[in-house]
Formats: C-alpha cells, structure tokens, sequence
C-alpha cells in the first residue's frame, strides 16, 4: 500500500508544480461559465436597421418611432432608396431595412423587410420580432409577445421561462472539461513518461502494472471533481442555474463519465508513442467531435441520419443529456435510466480495451 | 540562411510519422462533415399532443402538424402529466394542449386557447420549436401585407452561415496549435540549445517557424473553397483574393500567437492548455455562433482587439454578402495590425540570450 | 555451471526490429553473487538484452531465465527481483531530489533510511542539493541522482545499463566501490561500461559486436585479445605540439577571462574563476560533476549572461558581443545535438546554411567531410539511426564545418567505446592543427592526457591549472586520474 501511496503523492505533484496549467484547469471553467452566463447570447438586441422610405407621413413616422423604442432595434440611418441600404448591409454597417411603400399610410400594407441571411436563425427572429412590432395596434409602445395577443395559444416555456442560455451550457461545459482534462492529462502524463524512459523502471519495478494505471489516474480523478464542484457551486451561485436534481446522482453519473474519459487517455497513451502525437490525438481528433457532435453545441435532431448515427457512440452527448435533465429539468435517475446504462457500458467497454492494450513491456 | 531552416522546418514536418497526415486529412473531414453538423437550424422537434377535444378539428390539427418538415409526431397522450412525462424522459420536446370543446368553441365564434410547452433548457430551441408550432396552429393574418427579402441567403441554408466560420475554426487549429507545440518541442528535445549558439538572428529562426504554417494555411484555405464548391455548391460571393489575404494575415496572427505561448511554455502540456484557454475564449468572442451585438458591452469591448471577430466579420462580408475590399477595410486594417503586433512580440519573447 | 549457482541463463536469444539485427543467437551464463560485465560498441546489443532480461523486451528466438524464471512466461515473478537502471534513465525533474529518492525507495518497497547506507558514497554529495528540482541539476548530478534511486533497495540482482556515463571520474570509483559491496552481500550484478577501469573490475566480461558474443572471459583476456578495440595505441601529440608552436609565434589569446561569476540567488555555480586559453590549442576542461563547467560554458558560448566579472572569447565580450561571439565558435553540447529526423546530409546543410555558406560551397564541403568520415554509404540516412559514435563524430564534423576560430565542446565523449575515441580526438588533433582552438569538457582521464593545457574545477573554482605534465609534477601524482581524485576529494573535504 505504501508504494502505492507515494506513486499517488507523486503524481499529484507534478500536477500541482505545473502552475501555468493549474491556473488553466480553474480559469478555463470559470472563465466559459462567465462567458456563457453572461456575454453569449443569442438575444434579438441592439439590430442596426435602416428605414427606407421616400417620403415621410406620420404613419410611417409613428411605425419607425415604434421600432426605435423597443430595445430591438436601432435605427441607424433614412435613406431613399431599397439600393441604397443594401449597400450598408453588404459593408456590414447594417443588419436589416424596412422598405416602406408608397401607399403604406393608406393601406397600412407593403412593407418589405431586407435582412442578412448570413445567420438564417438571427434573421428569422429579426423579422419575427419586426413584423409584430409592425402590426401591434397603434398606441401600444413596447412589443408585447405574441401568445398574449387574443385567439393565439398560449406558451409555455418549461424549465428555463428565461430562455437563459447558462441553463443549456454548464451541462456542456461540464461534459467538455471534465473529458478534456481527464482524457489529456492522463494520456499525456502517461505518454511522457514513456518519453521520457521513466516507465521503463515504474514497469521492472515490483509495483504491478495495474496498480500504476490507477495510481496515475487518481490524482486526476480528484482534479475532475474539484473542477466539477467548482463548476457546479458557480453555476448555482454566480449564474442561477438551478439544481433541480439530486446532488448524489449528478456526482454518480459523473463519476461515471469521469471514469470513462480516464480510460479513454489511458486508451490514447497506449496509442501514442510522443507527448506531440497524444496531445493532438486529444486536442483535435477527440476534441473536435466532442465539441461538434454531441450536441453540446448543435442539436443532434438537425443532422444528416449518418451524423446521428455517429453522434450515438460520442459519450459526452450521453452525459450531457442526463446532465440537462438531472440538473434542469429537476427529473428522477429513472428518467436518464438509458443515459446512465449506455454511458456505464462504454466505460465498462473502454476499460476493458485500455486495460488490454497497455504494454506492459516495450515494442 | 532563411532558406536552409525553413528546409529544416519542412523537413521535420515532412518526417513527422502524423503531421502530414493530419495536416491533409484533417481539413478534409472535417469540411465533409462539420458543416452538416454546424447546423443550429430547429427542426425534428418531437411534439407530444395531448388531444382533450377528441373531434375531427383537433385530429386536423394535429395531422397538420405532424405533416410539416419542423415536426415529428411524438404520439398523443392521455394528459398534460403523461406528456410531460415523455419531456422529461427525452421522448418529447414540445407539448400541445387541445382544450375541451376546442372544435364546439370554434365552430360559435369563441377563441379557444391551445397550450403550447416547450422544453426550453436549450432556449434557442424552445423560443424557435413553439414559434414554429404557434404559426401552423394559429395561421392568423397577422403576417399579411408584409414580405420578407432574405439577402444573401435566400434559402436560408445554415451551411452558407458556418462555411466561413468552419474555415476560421479550421485555421485556428492548425496554424496556432502545431506552432504552440514547435519550438517547446525542440526545448524538450534539446536542439534550441545548439541553435542559441549560433548567429541565427530572432527574425530567421521565427520567420523560419512561421512560413511554413502560413504555406500550410495557404493549401488549408484552398481546400476548403474547392470543398465547399464541390460538395456544397457554396462558391465565394466576393473577390477570391480577399478571402486570401484575410486567411493569411489570420494565420500570421495565429501561427504568432502559437511561437510566443511555445516561447513562454516549458512542456507542450502547458503550451496545450494555454493556447487552449485563449483560442476558446477568442472563438466565443468572435461572434462565429452568436451575434456580437447581442453581448452586453465590456464583452463587446473586448471584441476590438479580438482578431477572430474581424475576421469573422468581413469573411462572412466577402464570402457569403459578396462584399468589395472598401467593405472590409477596416477589419483588414484591425487584422493586418494586430497580426504584427503578434510577430514582433514572437520574435522579440524569443531569448537566445537566457 | 551448475543449476543452483547460475542466475541467468541465456541461450540462443535473437531478437530483430524492423531493419537490423540487434541479437544473434547470444547464449551466456551468469552465477550467483558475480559482478559481470556487458562491453562492446555503441549499437552492440547491449539494451536490447538487459530490456530481455529485465521482461521489457520479448525475444524472437531463444530462451533466457533470470532466477530460474523464464523471462516470457514469469514476467511478474522476474520483475519482484530485479533491480534495472536503464541507460537513459531519467528523473521526474519536477520533483526535489529527496522527492526522487523517496519515491524510488519506496516504489521498492524499502525507505530511503533503510538504504542509506547503501548510497550514502554518492547521495552525500548531492545531498546538499536535495531540495533543488532535478531538472535544475547538471548533467553528471543527474546521473548521481540516478544512481542513487537505482541502488537505494537491494534486490538480488541488478542490471545496469551504462550506469556512469557522464559521471566524473572519483564518483564513478565510489559508485563501484559501492558494487562490490553489493557483491559481498551475494548480489549478482550485471553491468554494461565504456570505461576500461571500471571493465577491469568485473569478474567476466561479454564482448557484444553487432549482437553476437565474440567472447566471455575474465576482463583481462577479452581485453587483451581484442586490443585493437579496447586498447588502441594512444595518439601521438605530434600535430598539436606542432600546432602549438606554431601558434606561439602569433601568440594571442582565443579566450581570456577574469574574476567570471554567475550566481542562481545565494548558489553560486561559477564563483570568480580567471584563466586564459592561447590561439591554437586544446584546453581540457575538467571538474566534477556539478563543478560549474557547463555554466562556465554557457557563458562562454553567449547561451547565458554572467552575473559578474569579464571575459572575451575570439576578441568579443562575452556580456555585450555575444551574437559576434557566435559568429566565430563552433559547439557541440552535451546533449547530443543533431536533429534526429534529418539525415546526415541534411543536418550538415542546414548548420553550413546557419553560418552563411553558399550552395556550391556547402556541397563541395559536404562531399568532402562525408569521404574523410567514411560516411558516403549513409549519408541519406536519418541520424536517429546512426549510433552514438558516429553521432559524436558527425556532430563534431558540424560544429567545426564552417572553420570556426573556436570549438567548444561539452562532454563529447560520453558513452561512447574507445576505438570510437580514439577517433574522435583524431578529428580533434586535425582540426586543432587547422588552427582551430579547442576547449573540451570530460570525464576520461585519457583524454586529459590529450591536451595542451587543463583546468580542474572544483565547486564552481578553479583550484589547479597546467599542462598535464606540470600537474602531474607539482601534485606528486602518477597520472591525470590520480591528480583529478586528489584535487576532487581534498576539495570536497573543504565544503563539507
């Protein structure tokens, strides 16, 4: 036991003596719950619009005074002609116009919305929003939301009323950090140990491979959860996202997820021969679809049927669906009853295969 | 002298038993499949009804529904609990509630209101999933006598939007992490040591670091114009060149960026992780998924120094708004700027001298 | 032999990579409690059978047992007894030196208090250090540090890869002090060395070429019958005499220095040392390990600023000219220096190319070095592969190819076989009678023989400098390696 002891005692310093990457492993969480919290936003806001119009009556008067009131939209110039503000929008100087027509104040009709495409959802929401300004009875000055006009059904938004799009993001940061840095640390710290002609002793010496194996992975196990506690009292605290469910359960399925990104480094180590080779295994081979297609960023549903398929076996998309329903939705564990066995049976899997693919000799 | 380390840099890549192929393979995957991936475009939402009328109306309704493209019939269940069960099990997304009587109100002029809940822990999809379902189950006129020109991207295809955001991500990875491993790579092996105690000079042993990953930008770019025509049939709007120079002076800034973090690192471990803390914290910055203006000001501040925010801005002017060198000249300017600022301090965090 | 007193039994063992052979059909015995020697050249096999031995390595051909356990099937077994040092062994350089030590010992199941004795020769004398991170160390501390960790437990049997490469020469006589003690205690020892003396200590040796045994004998008689390998017949000085005449009638200094300190917070690694090195000669370097040579160097190559004092080096000042400084030196440090995925063709390009030579020039030269290297037949061949010698030739041959005034070299030698050596200062002769001056770093006292002049650094000064003669004669002493042990011990005598 001993032995074993100061192999872990070890490990923990090289961790701890490498400030530089310290200070990364605590400022990369708090730093993206910040930025999801606070600066990402997909929130219609501040579009710079232009007002095409040739001559201007008080029914074209009181519809732009009506846009420029709301919180929306900005009017950034008049201009005479549709030519004109397309010209602003290609320079990037202007997101939209409102083309006015000439028979506006009498039929209170003819408007053409122009809007930048480039991002098809932002320009849905642009328009959505303008033309419910547009068509709110006069004398209203602020935009009401749609479902509280008369006839229209009512919506309800479930979980997150807000639309706070932290609720979404700390389960994927969770999922995102805690693979990044169980999986390519590990892997790395495996590796330069190779590298460096180091295992060769740790493996003649007396102490049993698998007891190396665990000894180099518990340090990092204990990273992840204070990382994982970091992100969660953050959440909790500094951005609001509730934590509807059960505290054990969301370390349970964690652990899980932790064990399983362990043995994928273990599994990267045993496949790399160089540190260079590791890190750009982890850093873009296993990072790239992680972040892409486990629907972290991108909704599983709106990719190709072969994207999905692929997506399936990403672990990540896995836990951060339990994560979404454990910590928002507040749900019981045998709501993510599936998520659990499929993200238990990878780990068990790539156990297994890290487990018989480490050398315990040299090729 | 230039020449010969250059052949040396090339060299070692060249030798390299996984650069080259990553280096060539890489931008290819990831440009036949990320694109379809990089798609935040709402669709396939799964709609569980919860039909309390149980007339030939409501069935409609619901048989209207489930024939759009936006939604897949999540079945109909008993009640809003069993509905929201299936939410909560991940079988569902959205929940409609058809009242009561809904078909008799209808038919006597009444409004009979229809509840529509939508999952919302991913907002985007929430706001965009019941805006969709509210149109096909209220089609009022409120949309009448107002037409909507969508510029640029007619069709509103998400790929013409994340193209030019996949070639800046593309551009990121390789031309600043290869750089952020090299010279680090060469402390750990010993070799800078012998090339300290040469007459090397800073600029030709950085330059020499640096071409060959503005070269390797130079056929990243390429292949990702000829891809995006060949498989998309999404071609460049603006001038070609343009999208050139803005590709080379983001590698210049990138390839920067790498040197000074591998000057600074002492293992590639901490030159990984820092890099990494950067590029994420430049591409969230950037505007490449979420609008800038959006942000709330001191993040949007930070957008004036931020390489990748220009770059975002007058790729997406040039490739997909087809916007002229006049449309772009101040991002270029920002870019062009930046970038050396970044060269001269990779050269000059470069100590021969220790 | 028989069953109970052979420890390891090797018979017929082949083993290949991808290209080359490295084991041929190696058969030997060693008893139990002997001291048995591994010699041979760079490249002889000499890792890949210590890495069969120790279960690393699975053979093609053959069986061995170690123990009486067969090293395929008994792995786990094997691994409970065996001691192994392998030749690159590296520390964890961002743990103490107490925390190596500590983790060795206990990865060993015993306690640094509990070994002590078996180290204390050589843990004391870097004992004063233990709280410094090893990758703060120099080279040769770092080897001490090794051997410590290696020696710390006891198991019944140790394999060592050559344990004392860049070791100075008093340690290296403590370290196998420290063996026969083991020996004593009926530990056998199975040890591979480029030293003769320390090859005259073992019981048997094997002589390894190009993986097969060429013979196993006691060391005296390997020795003697394959003399022209292990013994050449040492170089004549003649063309450095020559040299040095010659460059006494342009007198001139390559290299003065004065009151030279360089101090790393309280620990002053260079501390005020002045000497001057004449246009034209060979200067030995010498000192033990952690003496402060390869500081001294740095600040000598412009790789480092001193902290105090004066120098110049080919006319240039070492604080303000150290770019010029460049301009006129070759180096060759002590980590081998050639990038390893170029070929030998290229890496004489690119550093001809560094010191602005031409093309057509660089061609004719390159030609030219590669015949008088005998080196044609692998010229497009990567360096990784070459062995070490050669390496150490070929960088030399880099580091003096564009006709510096000065070459500084750092521990050139190391780890490589004397035939090969004796090569190397064969270059070193030729290139000092091109009038290039030499100041060389090592730790074979041959080798201190070879030069004009040498300084003994000890504790970061420079407590006695001459020609080898003269210090012969004024410390009473047979030889260099005699006057080295006295200087290094009388030294460490003060400081303790």
């Amino acid at each position: 036991m001993k032995p074993f002891i100061s192999f872990v005692l070890k490990e923990a310093k090289h961790i701890l003596r490498d400030r530089r990457t310290m200070l990364i492993l605590f400022g990369m969480p708090v730093v993206l719950m910040l930025l999801f919290g606070f600066a990402i936003t997909n929130d219609v806001k501040n579009v710079r619009t232009v007002v095409v119009t040739s001559q201007v009556d008080t029914q074209t008067q009181q519809a732009v005074e009506r846009l420029a009131a709301s919180e929306y939209f900005t009017i950034i110039a008049t201009v005479g002609t549709p030519a004109q503000a397309e010209q602003l929008i290609r320079r990037q100087q202007a997101d939209m116009a409102i083309v006015f027509g000439k028979d506006f104040a009498a039929k209170h009709s003819g408007v053409q919305i122009l809007v930048d495409g480039a991002d098809p959802n932002m320009a849905q929401q642009w328009t959505t929003y303008t033309t419910a300004i547009l068509h709110q009875p006069v004398g209203g000055n602020s935009y009401i939301p749609p479902s509280s006009l008369g006839g229209e059904p009512g919506v309800k938004l479930l979980y997150n009323p807000q639309m706070r799009s932290a609720y979404n993001f700390v389960p994927a940061i969770m999922g995102m950090l805690l693979m990044l840095i169980c999986a390519m640390m590990t892997s790395i710290s495996i590796v330069r140990e190779k590298e460096r002609g180091t295992m060769e002793v740790l493996l003649v010496s007396p102490v049993r491979p698998l007891m190396i194996i665990i000894a180099k992975v518990i340090p990092y196990l204990v990273l992840a959860f204070a990382i994982l506690t970091t992100i969660l009292l953050m959440g909790r605290y500094v951005l609001d996202v509730p934590l509807a469910g059960s505290i054990i359960w969301i370390y349970l399925v964690s652990t899980i997820y932790i064990l399983l990104a362990l043995s994928l480094g273990l599994l990267i180590s045993n496949i790399a021969d160089s540190q260079l080779m590791a890190l750009l295994l982890s850093a873009m081979v296993l990072l790239m679809p992680i972040v892409m297609l486990s629907g972290m960023l991108f909704p599983v549903e709106s990719m190709p049927v072969v994207l999905q398929w692929v997506s399936a076996i990403i672990p990540p998309r896995y836990y951060i669906e339990a994560m979404r329903k454990l910590m928002i939705m507040g749900v019981g564990i045998g709501d993510v009853a599936r998520e659990l066995a499929i993200l238990t049976a990878m780990t068990l899997a790539l156990l297994a295969i890290s487990l018989k693919t480490f050398k315990v000799r040299l090729s | 002298m230039l020449k010969y380390l250059l052949q040396k840099e090339f060299l070692q890549i060249r030798r390299n038993s996984f650069l080259p192929r990553l280096i060539i393979a890489f931008p290819i995957v990831m440009m036949c499949v990320m694109p379809w991936v990089m798609n935040q475009e709402v669709k396939n939402i799964r709609v569980a009804c919860v039909d309390n009328d149980r007339s030939t109306i409501s069935q409609q309704l619901v048989h209207r529904i489930e024939a759009s493209n936006y939604f897949l019939s999540g079945g109909q269940k008993p009640s809003y609990q069993a509905a929201l069960k299936e939410i909560e099990s991940s079988r569902a997304d959205i929940i409609l509630v058809i009242p009561q009587h809904y078909s008799r109100d209808l038919t006597q002029g009444h409004h009979p209101r229809l509840l529509i809940a939508a999952n919302a822990v991913n907002g985007t999809k929430g706001a965009m999933g019941s805006a969709y379902l509210r149109q096909i189950v209220a089609p009022s006129g409120a949309v009448e006598g107002t037409s909507t020109l969508t510029l640029y991207n007619p069709h509103q295809n998400y790929k013409v939007f994340m193209i030019p955001a996949l070639f800046a991500i593309l551009m990121m990875l390789m031309t600043g992490f290869l750089p952020a491993l090299n010279i680090v790579g060469e402390k750990e092996a010993g070799t800078i040591e012998q090339i300290n105690v040469t007459p090397v000079s800073k600029w030709s042993f950085i330059l020499a670091k640096l071409i060959p990953y503005w070269l390797i930008a130079l056929f990243l770019i390429t292949v990702c114009l000829l891809l995006s025509w060949l498989v998309y049939g999404i071609t460049c709007q603006g001038p070609l060149l343009l999208v050139y120079l803005l590709a080379m002076l983001l590698a210049l800034f990138f390839s920067s960026l790498g040197l000074i973090i591998s000057n600074y690192s002492d293992t590639m471990q901490q030159a990984i992780f820092v890099m990494w803390f950067f590029v994420v914290c430049m591409l969230l910055l950037s505007g490449l998924f979420t609008p800038t203006r959006s942000m709330p000001s001191w993040a949007y501040a930070t957008t004036y120094v931020n390489p990748m925010h220009y770059f975002i801005d007058a790729i997406r002017t040039v490739f997909v708004r087809g916007g002229s060198f006049h449309s772009i000249a101040h991002q270029l300017l920002a870019l062009a700027l930046i970038s050396s600022l970044m060269a001269v301090w990779a050269a000059g965090s470069y100590k021969k001298n220790g | 032999m028989e069953r109970s007193s052979s420890v390891i039994e090797v018979s017929h063992i082949s083993k290949s990579y991808a290209r080359v052979q490295a084991l041929r059909d190696v058969s030997l015995t060693v008893g139990k409690g002997e001291l048995f020697g591994l010699i041979g050249p760079d490249g002889a096999g000499k890792t890949s059978l210590f890495r069969i031995l120790c279960t690393l390595l699975l053979p093609d051909e053959g069986t061995a047992a170690v123990d009486g356990y067969d090293v395929v099937r008994q792995m786990k077994e094997i691994r409970r007894r065996v001691g192994y040092m392998p030749g690159r062994f590296s520390l964890y350089q961002d743990l103490t030196v107490e925390e190596n030590l500590q983790f060795f010992a206990t990865l060993f199941g015993t306690t640094v208090d509990e070994g002590y004795d078996s180290i204390r020769a050589i843990y004391s004398q870097i004992e004063r250090f233990k709280d410094r991170k090893a990758g703060a160390l120099s080279g040769g501390m770092k080897q001490k540090l090794a051997l410590s960790c290696a020696l710390v437990h006891s198991p019944s049997m140790l394999l060592l890869d050559e344990p004392t490469t860049g070791v100075d020469p008093v340690s290296r006589k403590e370290f196998w002090e420290m063996l026969a003690m083991l020996k004593e205690r009926d530990i056998t020892i199975m040890a591979s060395t480029p030293y003769l003396d320390e090859v005259r200590r073992c019981e048997r040796v094997a002589f390894l070429s190009e993986g097969q045994v060429m013979g196993i004998d006691t060391p005296e008689v390997v020795l003697e019958r394959f003399k022209e390998v292990f013994n050449p017949p040492p170089i004549v000085n003649a063309v450095a005499t020559q040299s040095q005449q010659a460059e006494q009638d342009d007198g001139g200094n390559a290299i003065e220095v004065s009151h030279l300190v360089k101090a790393f917070g309280s620990f002053r690694a260079v501390d005020d040392i002045s000497f001057s090195v004449r246009r034209g000669e060979i200067f030995g370097f010498l000192g033990a390990n952690g003496a402060g040579k390869t500081t001294a160097m740095h600040m000598l190559t412009g790789l480092n600023q001193p902290t105090g004092g004066t120098g110049t080096v080919a006319g240039y000042d070492i604080r303000t000219e150290h770019e010029q400084i460049k301009r006129h030196i070759g180096y060759m440090s002590q980590k081998f220096s050639l990038y390893e995925d170029l070929t030998v063709r290229e890496n004489i390009r690119l550093f001809a190319g560094i010191y602005g030579m031409n093309d057509k020039a660089i061609k004719e030269k390159t030609e030219e070095l590669l015949r008088q290297l005998k080196f044609e037949a692998h010229a497009d061949d990567l360096v990784r592969s070459l062995p070490l010698g050669w390496k150490q030739k070929l960088a030399f041959s880099v580091a003096i190819f564009h006709n510096p005034d000065i070459v500084f070299l750092d521990e050139p030698t190391g780890g490589v076989d004397p035939a090969t050596r004796r090569q190397f200062w064969e270059l070193i002769y030729e290139a000092a009678g091109r009038g290039i001056t030499v100041f060389v770093t090592t730790h074979y006292m041959d080798e201190a023989e070879y030069c004009d002049r040498i300084s003994i650094m000890v504790d970061g000064k420079i407590s006695a400098i001459g020609t080898p003669d003269e210090l012969k004669q004024r410390f009473q002493q047979p030889d260099m390696d005699h006057v080295f042990t006295y200087l290094a011990r009388q030294a460490k005598r003060s400081s303790d």
